[in-house]
């Protein structure tokens, strides 16, 4: 166990120096998300204050307001590069390197980043928690956090974080397939963003729609995390639902390892 | 002066034929990438629509009045992306590879001759999508079209649009003294994503900035909202002109600037 830290954790390493490096960029780019949470916000609080009622399908003002900043945080945590690291490796050859390096190729980038993901768990996660739960406070009068809640949204969003690494690696796997992976990858982020409940939480949408994505790993990604955050499950279902959610992680997986069986296989056939 | 005109629109049209032929090269990704963003813009849609299915009207806008909106701000946006869609390059790479150079050299108008380079074909996707939203609301809004309000309507598009132009400009030029300042220019750009919605929901403080500092409110809510009620012609459709030309006129003073910062940092 300490053998395979020590042949990975490096990467990691690797994963805070670029992201101290580059933190212009994503500070930039963590203020233009953050306008994009603001006027959802706006939208949200005119479209109570322009109801009668004190809920929207079952949301007060406040659940929206964290839902919305909830999500995005998630949106953060979870976010991977894996399609795109993938899919320029394949593009210029490079991964052939990797077929031959003894290091696990998903573990290195995963390791990379986590990096990453400590810098946002550090930058993001805990302004924003701490953000909100003060908003929590401030506006019901009640101090509202729950530790059991919040660990399992913490367990929760790191299994979300690796389903969204594989399904991205996957995803990048098309590169063997497809010349140019630009307009692909912009039509998952549409759809997954859609379908993840980043615009319009799912409880929100039809019956039929809800019913098909319950078979859908999308939900998994960041709607379980969020809601399980907001105390909207009971114990069971949020267990049950994380249950899914390890469900999806294996499945995708394997599906990466066995692609990239079958990758290695008919490139060693090809290149002798 | 005829003649340079004439010269610019004749180089700008060898320009647009060249980014096609590159463009068609690319079908299937270019295909997949306009889907995405039709069913960006259909789930943006869908967004409203839940929104307006609980409750009647948003702080007084009727769907089909925010729908109006939606459309009306996709209109500059995209004849700016359409048109000026190289300024990008120049915060992201083009002064920071050295490339800026070969600009100087030509003997026509750098500022002309970056934004010429690019004609972003896809935009026009954005252009009709604004369009078709607008024609399936126009029956359903109270807008008196009258002949000036007709000639106010195509008057104040191109003016709308100089905002986003001037805008890009002016974070571009910020390169000539930092190098890269496309970070800069995504984050200012951004900001126009409050102006999908009316500038009425927000708090003071970013309605300031929305409409005085970086003022996109311009380039959809007040003019549209004049159109909708009629109201304040002066401040909706007035300032929208003058913020568009001060904006302008700002760019072009901080561009020049940098090009002079530039060649004198010794190139």
């Amino acid at each position: 166990m300490s053998k395979f830290l020590k042949m990975y954790t490096p990467f990691t390493r690797a994963g805070i120096q670029m992201s101290m490096a580059y933190r212009f960029n994503f500070f930039c780019f963590l203020l233009g998300e953050i306008f994009k949470c603001f006027i959802m916000f706006f939208v949200w609080q005119a479209v109570f204050a322009s109801s009668d009622s004190e809920t929207f399908m079952g949301f007060s003002m406040v659940d929206m307001t964290v839902y919305l900043f909830i999500t995005f945080l998630a949106g953060y945590l979870t976010y991977s590069e894996g399609t795109y690291a993938v899919g320029e490796e394949i593009r210029d050859g490079s991964i052939a390197m990797r077929m031959i390096k003894p290091v696990s190729f998903d573990m290195t980038f995963l390791f990379q980043e986590l990096g990453n993901k400590i810098m946002v768990t550090l930058v993001v996660l805990v302004p924003i928690c701490v953000g909100v739960e003060l908003y929590k406070y401030f506006v019901t009068g009640s101090f509202m956090f729950n530790l059991l809640t919040f660990t399992m949204f913490l367990f929760s969003v790191v299994i979300a974080y690796l389903i969204s690494f594989y399904f991205n690696v996957c995803y990048g796997f098309m590169a063997f397939f497809l010349k140019n992976l630009w307009g692909a990858n912009i039509l998952k982020e549409v759809i997954v963003d859609f379908l993840s409940g980043a615009t319009i939480p799912l409880a929100f949408m039809p019956q039929l729609m809800r019913d098909i994505l319950t078979f859908m790993p999308f939900s998994s990604l960041s709607y379980t995390p969020v809601m399980i955050y907001m105390g909207m499950y009971s114990i069971e279902k949020s267990l049950g639902l994380i249950a899914l959610q390890l469900f999806w992680l294996a499945a995708f997986w394997l599906l990466s390892k066995a692609i990239w069986r079958a990758a290695v296989k008919r490139l060693a056939v090809q290149g002798g | 002066m005829l003649k340079t005109l004439r010269r610019m629109l004749k180089m700008h049209r060898i320009f647009i034929a060249q980014d096609l032929k590159k463009m068609m090269e690319y079908k299937i990704d270019f295909l997949t990438g306009a889907i995405s963003f039709l069913l960006g813009q259909v789930f943006n849609i869908a967004f409203l629509w839940i929104i307006f299915s609980q409750i009647p009207a948003l702080q007084g806008w009727s769907y089909d009045e925010i729908i109006f909106i939606y459309g009306f701000s996709l209109l500059p946006k995209a004849i700016d992306h359409l048109f000026c869609d190289n300024l990008w390059m120049i915060g992201y790479s083009i002064v920071a590879k050295g490339e800026f150079d070969k600009y100087l050299t030509r003997p026509v108008n750098p500022l002309f001759t970056v934004i010429v380079e690019k004609f972003q074909v896809d935009a026009l996707g954005e252009l009709i999508v604004g369009v078709a939203l607008i024609a399936s609301v126009i029956g359903k809004v109270s807008i008196h079209w009258s002949v000036l309000n007709v000639i106010l309507f195509l008057l104040v598009i191109p003016f709308a649009t100089l905002i986003y132009t001037g805008v890009k400009i002016i974070t571009s030029a910020i390169a000539f003294w930092t190098k890269r300042s496309g970070q800069i220019t995504h984050v200012v750009y951004a900001v126009n994503d409050f102006a999908k919605y009316p500038t009425t929901i927000y708090n003071e403080f970013i309605k300031t900035v929305i409409t005085y500092i970086i003022p996109f409110s311009f380039t959809a809510f007040y003019p549209a909202s004049y159109f909708l009620t009629g109201e304040n012609p002066l401040f909706n459709i007035g300032l929208t002109v003058v913020m568009s030309m001060a904006i302008m006129a700002v760019s072009v003073l901080v561009w020049n600037k940098g090009v002079a910062a530039y060649e004198s940092a010794g190139s």
